[in-house]
């Protein structure tokens, strides 16, 4: 039983994709009659067969030593890829919480999309999306996740696009994709170069090689870097964070997901090249600033954000730049605990904040106010979701952070600091976002505000409660340490960062002695964070200049030199005037008298040969 | 006739002095009227099945918390089930949109009286019955004090379009029936039609109770006073004509690109103004209505979409296309009915009077298809 | 076996010239279309025969010709020009396909397609450098014809520049051949004889640098490719569906087949400059797509960039890369084809191609959603994505010169990105947005004007997937080129078993 659960692993992904492929008939609009709700129901029920499957196969590999499950896909002369499987607790259970939030996801869409006539493409790309994703999480070949890692971006493309005819949603998805690629691009010169040196693709022969290579420094921290950059672009890590702010012009069930999971595929990928950055001081030491500067920047920026799912998004950013630090920092199961916990806590945020849009019409912060007492599951979600983001209350991200910083203490104090810092950032932005949004008095646009339907309430509801359920399920499977073992000095300061940002963000906010939107700091600075530390001119004034100019350039120096040399001699055109006079006019008898002209012409040619080689 | 008042400078004039004269928005013309006539008869059959579906759920889904069948109509069978998953039926979710449109966009004695405090105690006593013996929501009921209250008042909404949707329905099929007979030959016709069941229909109360426990209980009693025509007909008009919501498909919700006006008396998307063209993609709600209308079209409509050169490929289009132009028709029915005098009168200063108040409605009307109907 | 590819198609034409004045398009498209179909079948029953593990010619056919010039009729096949000689027969029968029946001129217009077809697969199935020759010519005056009769507005010129340039193409290449015989002492132009020459090695750099200029004009590679976004542009859709899928291939086959087969030393020599000037090729081309607002010569541009990998790996010349530019060459020739068909659909529909001038053809109802998504994954594929071929080939393009060139494999990579760019610019500006009032009433798009993109786009996700059953049939050849020791294990079947035999035996005479 046990083993055909393992050697069953890889039907995992297929769930998806198969749900994705059987939406086609309603997607290219073979069936026009009847509505598209079929492929909606279709891809759910295929996410349900795929949860479970997850779940039995998590429950035979629990006590299991990780097995590897490897499938021959392409043997070619001195080069052999594997589709290669891991199927681990770990793995599986990474598999599992992506399925179970796709799950969520698609079913909270089956109310968010419900006036929607494009939802079999809809729900077709979110198939492929969980499909990629679980994928990723069992893969143990760099070269399946680095594909996978791809079809994300195609996939990120078409799902932020899927408003197509939405002006900021064109240019939303162009970005999302190419700022997505460059970092690919990076990553496949990485694994390129990798399968030259390693030979094996493997995550675990690339561990066992990284341990015995020796590599001169210079390509080891160019290999590091261009591995990093996959990772960094996929988690919305600076200079490559852009894109994760315009994707939120995409649906929201798909922002559930993007924010939860599909970032943190990018640091899962991470985690498994770990041993091959370890070769390279440089790149782990790049890790860690950008981690850093992410962590605290986007922190700043989150709170500078007027638009919700804005204003939450950029956490995102700078909890995966504290997930780059930990694994900058060599500590990998911290940096799963804490995607893990983030994971479930930021797609709780998204749920609510879906419905707060759907039901308000408006993403604006300054246009909401008192939902609270109209609104339960959302609010209790945004709620529970908020505090398990924080390190303040015992919920999932406290003990996170609680165990990052107790392993850092010792090591690298300053790596506290940050941690502190975004820890109070963020609970300042979450209470100013739940007071904006639930407290206060309803606004015009809140007016009228009724509570979501079912199918939108019932996964916020079972999230929110297995928000709670967390601590539980970590004390439950020994991952968390024991009150004895903490620092209180650490346990006190992360206390104190989330008591502080709260207490503050509570205090401006409420106090209605305080004009709204608050002056903390000086318009040139808000701007600045408002508009992502102007982010996007840095991008205007290199990477698409440079292109931009190199195809002007190109193109120029293509149409007058190359094309003009060939002109200027003037043959082409002397021909062409001569020509056209017989090809044009005529009838078929001339066309073909001209095709067996050209055809004696050659035999003369190849007479002039018999001619040359007779002497 | 000839008017006395000078003619007007208004951009929409042309319009102006065609309503005046007792004429439509939309101008008169054989296949004008053919496919008003048309779609106003499969729409007939569409707002029957959504106003039969909206007092079925405001009747006999009160607070249900998770309406599974809510969508049935009480006849839950096998084969209905699947049909409902195979998506073969009518799409409700478009009447809740309009619903939520009007409650949301609010405005009205309607709204004002789900804010009075008769209707709070009313909602009180109803809960009380309701919630006996279910601690979970008893007590989330008060932790939410309004959470249930909110949701009595959407039910409120979800009867009255629920009773509007009943007599305009009635009103389309009647229309199509008088077609048929030969007795309706012009767009005019047809607007005298409509004016004619909305004054018929302009004093019938709106009143909305629910049966809880065996006892029926009233929600909004005769007695608050709420009428056809100025509580669920002007203000329907102006939620679903004029204001609408900004769709997923076609406008940003970013908080910094502010597309979306702060204000809702700002809003212009409702379907005098909804660009028929994106109809069928992604993101635009309604999709959902022509949908449900292609399926009732008379054959003599069908015969004229399929002229078109792209066939059946873009019925959803063209039937937006014909329902906005029988939608401008309604407009016109409404805008003579609420006229201040008759549009015919002969007096200067009621002429002025009426000018002024055509001109405000065709003010609204210079960003909408209008121009692009005539 | 093998000469029913060249000479069924060859026939055909000749029967639709035959059939009367009156006869009308839908007719000829028809007979086209069975010949195409037949001869596709035939390749696939060919393929089906083929022994994987024998790298050298198979189903060979020898039959004298023209002695005294070393001119033989000689045929053969092996895993260099089995999948092109399928994807021509596939492509053809998909051009063919997508021909407007109401075309005018029709007998001419689908007699010039088989002919077409059937030169270019003798060309691959050559074995014999003047008869290679012969048909490399032949297969200019077809195409030629095609893009200035039925070309577009600026269709004489074009035309005439494909001419002119592939004329002199085959001038040096004819001159590297001759040469090649002449100085090497051997009297006959068979392929296996000429194998075994040993020219000294200047003499040897001399004669590829002239096959190199002349195949690279029709590849073609940076600076040589002007000819190509003109051709491109003005060419019918079908004919540029060829024309991108297949003939460019001739070049590249010729390079590897005449090139590196004939001078592997010289190839080693300039096998650096080669791989530079094959990033040149793909950096240069990318760029110049990007700056284009014409469809098809943003496509046919980034043919100019693409067709650099297959260059580069064929460079680097290692069995795995010599299977990678072969690879390349099959999914190049289908993306590109899908590309073009698509293109194709959108102009036949907009009557423009003007990336300015469109907008919003995704929409369900008015425009071309299921064109868009065709598009789409045709750029997707082009750009590399995983799960359609063109990612596998790039890949083990990469992942095999990067073990000879790692600096100009890196730099072509940038390619990738760069395709990512113009293709999504294309795509957002011409699918993505509100359709404008002016392409409100496109006409209907109907099933068949999408079947050939769609057979086209299974193939490519399925050789994506399943890239196995595209390798192998060039595994043994690619592995025995790489090591240099191609060897001529041909089997010669006797005349009289083959089918030219039966149709023309006429030709034993001369």
């Amino acid at each position: 039983m046990n083993q055909l659960l393992y050697q069953t692993s890889w039907w995992v992904p297929l769930y998806g994709l198969v749900g994705a492929i059987l939406t086609l008939p309603w997607s290219v609009g073979l069936v026009k009659r009847t509505g598209p709700r079929p492929a909606a129901y279709i891809n759910i029920l295929m996410t349900v067969l795929a949860l479970i499957h997850t779940a039995l196969v998590l429950w035979a590999v629990w006590d299991a030593p990780p097995d590897r499950l490897l499938i021959p896909w392409l043997s070619l002369p001195g080069f052999e890829l594997w589709i290669t499987f891991l199927t681990s607790r770990i793995s599986v259970g990474a598999a599992f919480v992506i399925t179970l939030l796709s799950l969520m996801a698609q079913v909270f869409a089956l109310g968010y999309m419900e006036k929607d006539w494009a939802l079999a493409r809809f729900y077709g790309l979110m198939g492929f999306f969980e499909s990629a994703m679980t994928g990723l999480a069992l893969s143990d070949s760099l070269f399946l996740s680095y594909a996978l890692l791809e079809m994300l971006t195609l996939s990120t493309y078409l799902l932020v696009g899927f408003w197509y005819a939405q002006p900021l949603v064109v240019g939303a998805a162009r970005d999302a994709f190419l700022t997505k690629r460059v970092g690919d691009l990076l990553l496949l010169m990485g694994v390129v170069t990798l399968s030259n040196l390693a030979g094996s693709l493997d995550f675990t022969h690339l561990a066992l090689w990284a341990e015995q290579v020796e590599l001169s420094p210079l390509t080891a921290n160019l290999l590091g870097i261009a591995l990093l950059a996959g990772p960094t672009g996929k988690c919305a890590q600076f200079p490559l964070n852009l894109w994760l702010d315009e994707a939120m012009e995409g649906p929201n069930p798909a922002s559930i997901l993007r924010n939860s999971v599909v970032v943190a595929c990018g640091a899962y990928v991470l985690i498994r090249l770990q041993p091959v950055l370890a070769l390279s001081p440089l790149a782990l030491e790049i890790l860690l600033i950008l981690g850093a500067l992410t962590a605290v920047g986007s922190s700043l920026v989150a709170i500078a954000q007027i638009d919700i799912k804005r204003a939450l998004c950029h956490s995102t950013s700078a909890y995966l730049g504290l997930v780059f630090l930990a694994v900058g920092t060599q500590q990998d199961e911290l940096a799963l605990m804490l995607l893990l916990t983030h994971g479930i806590a930021k797609a709780l945020l998204f749920m609510s904040l879906g419905s707060v849009i759907l039901t308000a019409s408006t993403q604006d912060l300054t246009e909401l106010g008192g939902l609270g007492s109209r609104m339960p599951a959302t609010t209790l979600a945004y709620a529970v979701g908020a505090v398990s983001m924080l390190g303040l209350l015992p919920l999932g991200c406290f003990w996170a952070m609680l165990a990052w910083a107790e392993t850092v203490w010792t090591t690298t104090p300053w790596l506290v600091g940050i941690l502190l810092v975004v820890n109070g950032l963020t609970a300042f932005n979450l209470v100013r976002v739940f007071v904006l949004v639930f407290g206060g008095q309803p606004q015009p646009k809140t007016r009228r505000a009724p509570e979501v339907g079912w199918l939108m309430a019932v996964p916020m509801v079972s999230l929110t409660i297995i928000a709670l359920l967390l601590p539980l399920l970590l004390r439950q499977w020994q991952i968390l340490p024991t009150w004895a073992q903490f620092n209180p000095t650490v346990l006190l300061l992360l206390l104190g960062a989330g008591g502080l940002g709260a207490g503050l963000g509570g205090w401006i906010y409420l106090s209605p002695g305080i004009s709204k939107p608050v002056d903390l700091v000086w318009p040139s600075v808000r701007e600045g964070l408002a508009y992502d530390f102007r982010i996007e001119q840095l991008y205007q004034i290199t990477v698409v200049q440079g292109v931009v100019q190199g195809a002007r350039l190109t193109a120029w120096f293509d149409r007058y030199v190359v094309d003009g040399l060939v002109n200027f001699v003037g043959v082409v055109s002397i021909f062409s005037g001569e020509s056209l006079k017989y090809t044009v006019s005529g009838q078929s008898r001339n066309y073909l008298l001209t095709l067996f002209l050209a055809l004696f012409l050659a035999l003369t040619v190849i007479g002039w040969g018999y001619w040359g080689s007779g002497f | 006739m000839v008017l006395a008042t000078p003619p007007s400078t208004h951009p929409l004039a042309e319009i102006l002095t065609r309503l005046e004269q007792g004429g439509a928005l939309l101008p008169e013309s054989p296949d004008n009227l053919l496919e008003v006539v048309g779609i106003l008869k499969s729409y007939g059959h569409v707002l029957d099945a959504y106003q039969r579906n909206l007092n079925y759920i405001a009747e006999h889904q009160f607070l249900v918390l998770f309406p599974f069948f809510k969508y049935f109509n009480g006849e839950v069978t096998l084969q209905k089930l699947l049909k409902h998953w195979w998506h073969d039926r009518i799409n409700y979710e478009f009447a809740e949109y309009c619903m939520k449109a009007m409650f949301w966009h609010g405005g009205t004695a309607l709204d004002n009286y789900l804010d009075s405090p008769e209707f709070q105690q009313r909602v009180e006593k109803i809960l009380q019955v309701k919630l006996r013996g279910n601690v979970i929501m008893g007590s989330l009921n008060r932790l939410f004090p309004e959470f249930l209250p909110e949701q009595v008042r959407l039910l409120s909404y979800y009867s009255a379009l629920g009773q509007f949707w009943d007599v305009m329905s009635r009103m389309f099929l009647v229309l199509s029936d008088r077609y048929d007979h030969g007795e309706i030959n012009s767009i005019k016709d047809v607007v005298d039609h409509i004016r004619e069941g909305l004054v018929t229909a302009a004093a019938q109360p709106i009143t909305y109770a629910v049966m809880v426990a065996d006892q029926r209980y009233e929600i909004i009693p005769k007695s608050a006073g709420l009428q056809f025509l100025m509580d669920t007909a002007v203000p329907y008009v102006e939620a679903v004509f004029f204001r609408s919501f900004p769709f997923f498909g076609t406008v940003s919700y970013n908080a910094q690109a502010h597309q979306i006006s702060a204000e809702q008396a700002d809003f212009n998307y409702g379907v005098l103004y909804a660009d028929p063209l994106p109809v069928g993609g992604a993101g635009i709600p309604p999709t959902l209505l022509m949908q449900d209308m292609l399926h009732y079209l008379p054959d003599y409509l069908q015969e004229i979409y399929l002229r078109g050169s792209r066939r059946q490929d873009d019925f959803r289009v063209k039937i937006c296309l014909s329902f906005q132009k029988s939608m401008f028709c309604v407009t016109t029915a409404a805008i003579q009915g609420l006229a201040p005098y008759p549009l015919d009168t002969a007096d200067p200063t009621q002429q002025q009077t009426n000018r002024r108040y055509l001109e405000q409605w065709l003010d609204r009307m210079v960003n909408s298809r209008l121009p692009s109907l005539n | 076996m093998l000469s029913v590819l060249i000479w069924a198609p060859a026939l055909g034409a000749l029967l639709i010239t035959c059939l009367p004045q009156a006869t009308s398009g839908v007719r000829a498209r028809q007979i086209s279309l069975v010949i195409a179909s037949l001869v596709l079948l035939w390749s696939i029953y060919l393929a089906g025969q083929f022994d994987l593990s024998n790298p050298g010619m198979q189903f060979a056919e020898a039959l004298p010709w023209i002695e005294n010039l070393g001119l033989s009729y000689r045929l053969g096949i092996d895993g260099l020009s089995m999948p092109l000689v399928l994807v021509n027969s596939l492509l053809v029968w998909i051009a063919l396909f997508s021909s407007d029946p109401q075309i005018s001129r029709p007998r001419l217009y689908y007699a010039l397609m088989l002919i077409l077809g059937s030169a270019v697969a003798a060309a691959f199935l050559a074995e014999n450098l003047l008869l290679f020759f012969i048909f490399y010519e032949v297969e200019l005056i077809p195409l030629y014809l095609i893009i200035a009769i039925w070309g577009g507005a600026r269709r004489g010129y074009a035309a005439t520049k494909f001419l002119i340039y592939t004329a002199f193409s085959g001038v040096l290449i004819l001159a590297a051949f001759f040469g090649l015989s002449v100085l090497s002492g051997t009297s006959s132009f068979d392929y296996d004889l000429l194998q075994q020459q040993t020219l000294p090695l200047t003499v040897q750099l001399v004669l590829l640098i002239t096959l190199l200029i002349g195949f690279g004009i029709k590849i073609p590679i940076v600076p040589l490719h002007t000819w190509l976004p003109d051709a491109h542009v003005e060419a019918p859709t079908p004919a540029s569906v060829l024309l991108a899928g297949v003939l460019l291939k001739l070049g590249t086959y010729g390079l590897l087949r005449f090139g590196l087969g004939l001078f592997p030393e010289a190839w080693r020599v300039i096998a650096p400059g080669l791989a530079v000037l094959a990033a040149i090729s793909v950096l240069y081309g990318s760029f110049a797509a990007i700056a284009q607002t014409d469809m098809k010569k943003i496509v046919a541009y980034s043919s100019v960039g693409h067709m650099g990998y297959i260059l580069l790996a064929a460079a680097a010349a290692t069995p795995l890369s010599l299977l990678g530019a072969i690879i390349q060459m099959v999914s190049h020739g289908l993306i590109s084809a899908l590309l073009f068909l698509a293109v194709g659909v959108v102009y036949a529909k907009t009557g423009t191609r003007d990336i300015n001038q469109l907008r919003g053809l995704l929409s369900p109802e008015r425009g071309l959603p299921v064109i868009g998504s065709l598009m789409i994954v045709g750029a997707m594929a082009s750009a590399g994505i995983p799960g359609m071929m063109g990612f596998i080939a790039e890949f083990i393009v990469y992942r095999s010169s990067f073990e000879v060139f790692p600096v100009q494999t890196l730099l072509s990579m940038v390619g990738t990105g760069l395709t990512a760019v113009y293709f999504l610019i294309m795509i957002n500006k011409t699918f993505f947005g509100r359709l404008p009032e002016t392409l409100a009433n496109l006409p209907r798009v109907r099933w068949q004007d999408r079947l050939p993109g769609v057979i086209v786009t299974l193939l490519i996700i399925w050789l994506g997937i399943q890239p196995n059953w595209m390798t192998r049939w060039s595994e043994a050849t690619a592995t025995a080129m790489g090591q240099g020791r191609m060897q001529h294990y041909s089997t010669v079947q006797p005349l009289s078993e083959t089918v030219l035999s039966k149709i023309a035996p006429a030709s034993q005479g001369s």
